[in-house]
């Protein structure tokens, strides 16, 4: 363990780094286009986009090409590519009602206003695996053709748009049977990635460190509920899933202006836990993500509506329990730097057990009756 | 670093001004254009218009990262980062929430440590990384090569030739002086985590100087043990106020930070807290008075190379199962390696008795370590 010239440390960082790149180049195949991430695994890019906190479906798709497909590995690119862009503005707060709706279910209601529509879903059909996937897109003799478009012969002019996707909150909470959300006393919202969360947390910052919040470990926080560990079992009124118009003020003429729109998952549900004793009503948990992810946004549903109960008497509704845990950045940073080196303290912690072995020994040949020698003993080092 | 100090005063008195800033950043930009190519600014002039070209030429030239600000994070974020480090050495020991920036570096590896370091560090300044007490370490160099490369400093592996000097776990072998940081990555924030897990709760305790649930906790290890079995981040009070967690440098280092004439910053990405402790600012070590703080023995073993029996030794097992020890600072090992009788305050005038063990004789039994 001689000492080593430094040069030496950075050309071996940049060695691994090449060998991992490497990897990625193994193989026979032609390297995979950012197009086709984005267009062909848009799941994946849009996990990463809400996990990174940013809507940028190109770079999420780059993020997770580069990353060779590891999901948090892509989010935290993401996210420490965004810490350095300028903060322009705040948008205009919009209406869920304006979403431009491709699927929108309503578990609550057998039919609701403007009907129940499945849209693009995998969800009621088996789940087997299509080996003629295998072949897409080649001949039998090995030259390629076009994939086939199940939905080419579809006449799709006859139906009409509904007139309105009437939100089934809303419906509830006009007969009064919902809790209203409480108001916050404040003018400009909580950025959490600009000001950093103490306890407790209001809830504009519960809900961006949720919507930012690992996939798994939402829904791992959320199942927990479910299975028993919390009082949370949700209906839910509405899963949707749409385009939201994304608006800004003008800075001269201040008037509102949208500049673009982004695709979004929304869930609200209402919770069989009744606010106040003289006017029952039931408590409400909502949950929004960037991009198609239906699994995060019912999780994060259950999360708001647990967390709202705020008692330490189960994981998921201490607020200040979830919110440590569910972000992937400082989780899989935290669990994979136990990889670096940590001989110092490993040093010390033997110090300590041999210390206290030592005693031991010395005590017990002194009083040979008194132990078999095989106490343990824990040296604490969390480190 | 003298110009960031003056600059960072400024803005104190300046308060919120955000004119200030752009200027300032401003400033940043054209001292990285003037510092960057000094040979050819000795051409006499340059057109408005070839200076852009020409500094975009030059990211492409060297291994800087194009396109990013000076010191890698925004301006604003390096004066909030600083403001948090004035208010964390106005307050010795009490932990300043920041908005942590995500770094290009993962959570839990330095990112407070990193962005500490770039909010202090300027052109001018010399830096040194250490990990585990070395700078060859990979994650060291990785975290050096982001400083070179975005904040454009001298690096060095020599501990006396250091403005700024960011380490993980360890405090150096030789003693720091009053014109340098020492800023330490910390992985857990409070000490009192130990013995609750809830930030909130323990905010209020340590707002109460309660340190009662702690004391209990030492009591029961020594019921337990014999002794406070706590090996690395021992809980330390500072300035008699506040709880500290000393980040998980060894026993052996602790003392170092009892009234030292160099400034520790432990700066927490992750945990997006940063606390300090000024020069001169007791640190003591919780203890009682029968189960004195005891640091880590090295008895009758010295470093296999330079033969030191005065500094934190680690253990090596080698492929025949022998065990041999060896320096844990490379740097100075190295340079005990060329003169033995080397003392770890010799670059500065009077002697310093009071950086940790083994400054004055091990064997004299005057030192916390040898108590037992």
């Amino acid at each position: 363990m001689g000492y080593v010239a430094v040069k030496a440390g950075e050309e071996l960082i940049e060695r691994a780094a090449d060998l991992f790149e490497k990897q990625r180049l193994n193989g026979d195949t032609e390297p995979v286009s950012v197009d086709q991430l984005e267009e062909q695994l848009g799941r994946t890019v849009a996990q990463v986009m809400s996990e990174g906190g940013v809507y940028a479906p190109r770079l999420a798709a780059l993020a997770v090409k580069q990353a060779q497909g590891d999901t948090v590995e892509a989010a935290f690119l993401l996210r420490a590519y965004r810490s350095t862009l300028e903060r322009w503005d705040e948008t205009v707060p919009v209406d869920p009602n304006e979403m431009f709706a491709i699927r929108r279910v309503s578990p609550a209601y057998k039919d609701v206003p403007g009907g129940q529509i499945l849209g693009p879903t995998k969800d009621y059909t088996q789940r087997l695996l299509d080996f003629a996937l295998t072949n897409e897109g080649k001949t039998q003799s090995g030259g390629t053709k076009e994939p086939m478009d199940p939905t080419a012969e579809w006449d799709v002019t006859t139906e009409e748009a509904p007139e309105s996707l009437a939100n089934v909150m809303s419906v509830l909470r006009s007969e009064g049977l919902v809790h209203e959300p409480d108001s916050p006393e404040i003018t400009d919202p909580t950025d959490t990635t600009r000001e950093s969360l103490t306890h407790p947390a209001d809830r504009d910052a519960i809900l961006q460190e949720l919507a930012r919040g690992e996939t798994g470990a939402m829904t791992a926080l959320g199942y927990s509920a479910l299975r028993g560990y919390g009082q949370v079992h949700p209906t839910l009124a509405e899963v949707r899933i749409g385009r939201l118009p994304v608006m800004i003020e003008h800075p001269y003429t201040e008037e509102t202006a949208t500049i673009t729109d982004i695709e979004v998952s929304e869930s609200e549900a209402i919770v069989p836990v009744y606010a106040k004793r003289d006017d029952p009503q039931f408590a409400f948990g909502y949950g929004l993500t960037f991009g198609r992810n239906e699994r995060k946004t019912i999780a994060m549903t259950i999360l708001d509506a647990s967390i709202q109960l705020d008692s330490d008497a189960e994981p998921a509704e201490n607020p200040e329990f979830v919110l440590d845990i569910i972000d992937g950045m400082d989780s899989f940073g935290f669990i994979e730097h136990l990889k670096l080196p940590h001989y110092v303290t490993f040093q010390s912690i033997l110090d300590r057990i041999r210390g206290i072995r030592q005693r031991t020994a010395d005590s017990d040949s002194t009083h040979a009756t008194q132990s078999d020698g095989t106490t343990t003993t824990e040296v604490e080092c969390d480190e | 670093m003298s110009e960031i100090n003056a600059e960072t005063d400024a803005e104190v008195k300046e308060g919120d001004q955000d004119d200030n800033v752009t200027t300032q950043s401003r400033d940043y930009a054209d001292q990285h254009a003037r510092d960057q190519p000094k040979d050819e600014m000795t051409e006499p002039k340059r057109s408005a218009v070839e200076t852009i070209d020409s500094l975009l030429g030059e990211f492409d030239d060297d291994d800087s990262l194009s396109g990013y600000n000076y010191a890698y994070l925004d301006e604003h974020t390096k004066r909030e980062v600083r403001r948090s480090i004035i208010k964390a050495i106005s307050i010795p020991g009490h932990q300043v929430p920041y908005a942590s920036r995500p770094m290009p570096l993962a959570r839990g590896w330095g990112t407070g440590g990193i962005q500490a370091s770039l909010s202090l560090l300027g052109p001018d300044d010399t830096f040194k990384v250490i990990d585990q007490g070395s700078d060859e370490s990979v994650n060291a160099a990785n975290i050096r090569r982001l400083a070179s490369n975005t904040a454009d400093v001298e690096t060095t592996t020599d501990t006396t030739n250091a403005d700024i000097i960011q380490t993980r776990h360890r405090i150096p072998e030789e003693v720091l002086t009053d014109e340098q940081i020492l800023v330490l990555q910390v992985p857990v924030t409070d000490p009192l985590r130990k013995v609750d897990g809830s930030d909130a709760a323990n905010r209020r305790r340590h707002a109460h100087r309660n340190y009662g649930k702690m004391w209990v906790h030492l009591y029961e290890n020594v019921v337990e043990w014999g002794e406070i079995n706590i090996a690395a981040r021992y809980p330390t009070m500072v300035a008699g106020r506040y709880l500290m967690d000393p980040s998980p440098i060894p026993r052996w280092d602790v003392p170092k930070l009892d009234h030292a004439d160099s400034l520790f910053i432990f700066a927490a990405g992750r945990e997006a807290r940063i606390y300090a402790v000024p020069p001169h600012t007791s640190v003591e070590p919780l203890a009682f008075e029968d189960r004195t703080f005891q640091v880590e023995r090295f008895p009758g073993v010295s470093c296999h190379a330079c033969g030191s029996t005065d500094t934190y030794l680690t253990e090596v097992e080698t492929d025949d199962g022998s065990v041999y020890y060896s320096c844990n600072d490379a740097s100075f090992c190295h340079k005990r390696q060329q003169n033995p009788e080397l003392d770890r305050d010799h670059h500065i005038k009077q002697s310093i008795d009071g950086w940790g063990p083994g400054v004055s004789d091990p064997d004299s039994g005057d030192t916390a370590g040898d108590t037992e």
